[in-house]
């Protein structure tokens, strides 16, 4: 029922918002929520519960019980009781078999009680074991919270802001708002946050609605926004997050029609609305009290106060018919009422103060738990910090027939905590976990201190000995949308990227890179490659400059290859390497003037060589500059018999094999770009990878192309590249080498130059040459055309034999080969070996020079 | 994790601008023993307390730095860069580190 | 000895048969927006060694006591890549850049100080420089995440429509 006008209502009465509940029409005021609008209009019901379906009505009116949740436009769980009113929404009533006035699963509380104690699914439905899926599913339906729709189609937008502030005040009642006050008057940038409409206070930010979910390390305080998530760094940070009335337990306390004082406070103040016609009010302290003050202004009948702190009685229930509460029982004496206002004082909202590391004690005076020791940068005021007048601890329990609720949420009554003390859960930790009590929507908030006194009692101790559970966060429920933000996963293109779409490219991922993974005919792109010319986008490739004074001092000392004789113009294949001997990554090394050298590394390592290299010198300390060029270059090979008469045509410089011999590195313009021009021969053809200023990577794929039509030019991708790469065994570091992979076993014992005085990994390579080693990296090739999978077991008279690193069926060689780690007795050529493939055993022989060219003469052609 | 690392060089960051690398450790001086390789490669002292560590400001400046930090609390009490390059003109040993280790317990 | 002739963009040779151009990697994904502004074509040199030294007339962003980048016009790198002291080398094409209007924005972006720019740190998940000239800020990052960050920071403009 609505009152008439009253001063400091929050509705508008001049419009009217319209939404529908279960399919009916109700009517409402910008300003109400939707709980109090349908409380206005004869709603009492509003849940039912968790396990047990017992019907629920309102019971704080500030989103901190699960007794109003209800599916709003199919958002599961929403808490109407806070839930702004909005045109045309759709609400519905979840977790019921029919309605919220008559459900069917309400036969769970009738009859179902004894057979549904704490766990019983630990005990009554164990056997048999293969009934679980059925008993799971039974158990799915008939308890829990809402239900996500899964055919409904949401799009949000949720976006993650950072923000400073010298001082953030949350909360914004009478003490958070002086405390941001008087901040702001000292001349502080102040921010000041709030779940509800504050007003504006002068020289304050003030955001609302907004919540602090939690307080991080470093003064980080998530705040959610509902769209937005605030991340604030606050150099001061005040929580006045207030503190909560507790409900009393005592048979009968889960009935529709009790109360604690805010939600009757909020119904008459904020929204307007009578609560009852009768009621009875029973608090430990005078602020739950005073709300009779209230409920005569709206002329409800207050038929009995009861003020804990002048006596506390040793019986108290509620009765109940249909649900509601219907009279009160206290030492014999009953009252009838439809309305009961209950309050266990109040407990200070500590969770966030907890987070932030304040330790929380027990104040067996007061019966509450409060927060002390705060961090430094961290303040406590108002009511949170324990800044209460003073009121009775409540019983542990008032006694009487009938189930006393100690936790709402998961239906968890005494009985059930002192049977859990019982069978031997004596910590307060292992009953949480046990009965899942603080477990439920309120997270603690109305049922912890209660929980905590109901412990004591039943070990006899007292409650300042019990501790408390951790406080984590979120302190308050939040979306997954707001903590997603935009989700900002960065994707690595090179500057050509483009023309491999265009050309139809399958695109992949290597680490953050896009790359294509063939241009349709992976096969076909490799063999072209043999036969007449390809073209490969290899911008991705990490590039170093390595300059300076030192420069070929400090390559010799974090490789185990030579490079001090390393004449300008020349490239060398180079392997890096741990100091434990390890393979980390390798690429070429080529020296472009005395003190300078250019490093390239693989595509997925470039990252971590450069940290590598700085790191080194940061404890060498040599004359040497460390560049990274990798986005600043594209690099592109064009690869096959014909790629010479290609380049011919594009640069004035001599391309004859004496001209740019195998291995030289030479600059010059192609195509009228400067370039960086290295023969090398990754892919066992002829071949030039250029290297050029990367805005220009269009223009020079385009004009390669273009140029090289009539030599049958195709661009091929990273498949072709990979089956090129293993007809002349040339190794993948990380697919062919892993984590403890060496040079020695990995079949490469020329780069390490054991000669050098040091370098890094040198003496675990001496002690892996003086050790022998497990296994050793060869190649194989399979006597018919199956091919093996990565990880392909290998066996050799029954016993496990190794493992497969690479297999490709070569269509240039028409056979399928691969490489694989192999026990040294092993590893000699021709040796007969069988793969398993799909469960077969699959015959092969092991080979130990390339596939292709074993003597690479295509490649210094 | 989201405590603030003190840059020498740009000043208070979100720890997730770096990269670490662990406790400073003692580079073997000459040609090892197993275990003393093993040691050196593999066992890290890793306190509950004050550590000094490498960090590297890979979304910053780029400057690798040893920070002092209680690991229980993640409080860092201090933060040193290594010291200026050497000039050519005086070779490097290269097996010296120039940022002594602290003293082995 | 090289003189890294190879890095720099502006030794391009039209002629001959050939007329070289080039592409900003931002051009697709700013197509049709005016939010936000290219600045990729800018000149930028990385400058190792003393950066007090450094005394050029341009616009001088100081990362380490020894590691500076100059920003200039696209005409003038080569020039000034004589002129500046220590090793200096021509990143224009290393680079991208972008210009965005909008402190919450940008805030949506980084959680660098807006009040102590300009400073290296991390926008987006990426590594970058940024510079602010009252509500504009200029976001100079590695080229290869030019696609993905156009998007994103036209994206977070957008959140203010």
């Amino acid at each position: 029922m609505r009152l008439p006008h009253r001063e400091g209502e929050r509705i508008d009465r001049s419009r009217v918002v319209t939404f529908s509940f279960e399919g009916d029409r109700v009517e409402a005021f910008p300003g109400d929520t939707i709980g109090s609008a349908l409380y206005a209009a004869g709603r009492r019901v509003f849940s039912r519960s968790f396990k047990y379906h017992r019907p629920r009505g309102l019971l704080c009116c500030s989103g901190a019980c699960p007794n109003c949740m209800m599916a709003v436009d199919r958002r599961p769980n929403v808490r109407v009781c806070v839930e702004p009113v909005r045109e045309g929404a759709r609400v519905r009533a979840q977790n019921v078999l029919g309605s919220l006035d008559r459900d069917f699963l309400s036969v769970v509380d009738k009859v179902g009680g004894p057979f549904t104690p704490v766990g019983f699914y630990y005990r009554t439905m164990i056997r048999p074991r293969r009934l679980w899926p059925y008993y799971e599913r039974f158990l799915r339906n008939v308890a829990g919270l809402g239900r996500l729709d899964q055919h409904a189609r949401r799009s949000r937008r949720f976006d993650t802001e950072h923000r400073r502030a010298e001082v953030l005040v949350v909360g914004g009642g009478r003490a958070g708002v002086d405390a941001a006050r008087a901040a702001a008057r000292d001349g502080l940038q102040v921010v000041l946050v709030d779940e509800r409409e504050v007003t504006p206070i002068e020289g304050v930010e003030v955001l609302t609605p907004a919540r602090a979910i939690g307080v991080y390390e470093g003064g980080l305080v998530p705040v959610d926004a509902g769209d937005v998530l605030y991340r604030f760094r606050a150099e001061r940070i005040v929580i006045a997050a207030g503190a909560i009335e507790q409900p009393l337990i005592f048979p009968g306390n889960d009935l529709v029609g009790v109360m604690l004082p805010e939600g009757v406070r909020r119904l008459v103040r904020d929204f307007s609305v009578k609560p009852g016609e009768a009621a009875m009010v029973v608090s430990a302290d005078a602020a739950g009290l005073e709300v009779g003050e209230d409920l005569r202004a709206a002329g409800v009948e207050v038929a009995e106060t009861i003020d804990l702190r002048d006596r506390q009685p040793r019986e108290l229930f509620a009765h109940g018919r249909r649900g509601r509460v219907r009279s009160v029982v206290v030492d014999g004496r009953e009252t009838v009422c439809d309305l009961l206002v209950m309050s266990g004082g109040r407990q200070p909202a500590y969770s966030l103060l907890a987070q932030a590391g304040a330790r929380v004690e027990y104040d067996s005076s007061r019966g509450i738990l409060v927060p002390r020791e705060l961090p430094a940068g961290v303040e406590a005021v108002g009511t949170v910090a324990g800044e209460l007048e003073p009121a009775a601890v409540p019983a542990e329990s008032y006694g009487g027939d009938g189930r006393c609720f100690l936790c709402i949420c998961e239906d968890v009554t005494e009985k059930d905590v002192k049977r859990a003390i019982a069978e031997g859960f004596d910590s307060i930790e292992l009953a949480k976990r046990y009965t899942t009590v603080t477990m439920g929507p309120c997270q603690g908030r109305l049922c912890h201190v209660p929980s905590i006194r109901l412990f004591a009692r039943e070990h006899e101790t007292d409650a300042g000995s019990i501790g408390t559970t951790t406080a984590r966060p979120p302190w308050a429920p939040v979306s997954l949308g707001v903590l997603a933000g935009r989700g900002h996963e960065p994707a690595k293109r090179t500057s050509i990227h483009h023309r491999h779409k265009e050309l139809g490219a399958t695109m992949m991922w290597t680490g953050m890179w896009r790359r294509p993974h063939s241009y349709g005919d992976p096969e076909g792109e490799a063999r072209h490659v043999h036969e007449a010319l390809g073209l490969i986008d290899v911008s991705t490739l990490g590039k170093l400059l390595v300059a300076g004074p030192d420069a070929a001092a400090f390559l010799e000392m974090l490789y185990p290859n030579r490079f001090a004789d390393l004449k300008v113009g020349r490239i060398r294949y180079g392997v890096l390497q741990t100091d434990a001997g390890r393979i980390m990554d390798d690429g070429t090394i080529g020296r472009i003037g005395e003190d300078h050298f250019y490093v390239t590394t693989t595509s997925t390592g470039a990252d971590t060589v450069i940290e590598w290299f700085e790191w080194w010198n940061a404890v060498w300390r040599m004359d040497v500059e460390i560049v990274n060029l990798t986005g600043a270059l594209c690099a592109v090979n064009a690869a096959g018999p014909r790629a010479r008469e290609l380049l011919g045509r594009l640069t004035d410089v001599d391309v004859s094999n004496e001209g740019i011999r195998y291995l030289d590195a030479k600059e010059a313009h192609v195509a009228g770009v400067p370039c960086l021009i290295l023969r090398i021969g990754f892919v066992g053809e002829l071949g030039y990878e250029l290297h050029f200023p990367s805005p220009y990577g269009e223009y020079l794929w385009d004009t390669l192309l273009e140029r090289g039509a009539d030599l049958d030019i195709r661009p091929f991708g990273l498949e072709p590249q990979r089956i090129l790469r293993l007809e002349k065994m040339h190794i993948l570091v990380g697919q062919d080498t892993d984590s403890e992979s060496n040079v020695l076993a990995a079949g490469m014992p020329w780069i390490a130059k054991l000669d050098k005085d040091d370098f890094v990994g040198k003496w675990a390579l001496e002690q892996v040459g003086e050790r022998g080693f497990r296994e050793q990296l060869v190649g194989f090739e399979m006597a018919n055309g199956t091919v093996p999978l990565e990880g392909g077991q290998i066996v050799v008279d029954g016993r496990p034999g190794g493992r497969v690193t690479s297999a490709r069926l070569s269509p240039h060689l028409g056979r399928t080969i691969g490489m694989a780690w192999v026990p040294p007795a092993l590893a000699e050529e021709d040796t007969e070996i069988r793969i398993k493939v799909d469960g077969r055993l699959e015959p092969a022989r092991i080979r130990l020079k390339p596939f292709f060219d074993p003597d690479g003469e295509r490649l210094r052609s | 994790m989201s405590f603030l690392l003190p840059c020498p060089n740009c000043g208070p960051r979100d720890v997730n601008e770096f990269a670490y690398a662990g406790e400073v450790t003692q580079r073997p001086r000459a040609a090892p023993s197993q275990r003393e390789l093993s040691a050196y490669v593999y066992f890290r002292r890793n306190v509950a307390g004050v550590q000094r560590e490498w960090w590297y400001h890979r979304f910053g400046c780029e400057l690798w730095f040893v920070a002092e930090r209680d690991t229980r609390t993640n409080e860092v009490l201090g933060t040193e860069l290594p010291p200026e390059k050497t000039p050519a003109a005086t070779p490097v040993r290269s097996h010296e580190p120039t940022i002594p280790d602290a003293p082995v317990a | 000895m090289s003189d890294l002739g190879f890095l720099s963009p502006d030794r391009a040779r039209a002629g001959v048969g050939f007329e070289p151009w080039f592409a900003s990697p931002l051009a697709r994904a700013l197509a049709g927006q005016t939010a936000v502004r290219d600045l990729s074509g800018l000149g930028k040199i990385e400058v190792r060694g003393d950066v007090e030294a450094i005394d050029v007339d341009a616009e001088v962003v100081r990362i380490t006591p020894r590691r500076a980048l100059v920003l200039c016009d696209y005409e003038r790198r080569a020039d000034l890549v004589e002129r500046l002291p220590g090793m200096a080398i021509d990143m224009t094409g290393a680079l991208a850049g972008l210009e965005l209007v909008g402190e919450r924005a940008t805030r949506r972006l980084t959680d660098l100080d807006l009040e102590a720019l300009p400073a290296a740190g991390k926008v987006a998940e990426v590594p970058a420089i940024v510079l602010r000239d009252g509500d504009s800020f200029r976001i100079f990052f590695p080229q290869e995440y030019g696609h993905y960050l156009a998007e994103v920071v036209v994206d977070a403009a957008e959140g203010f429509r």
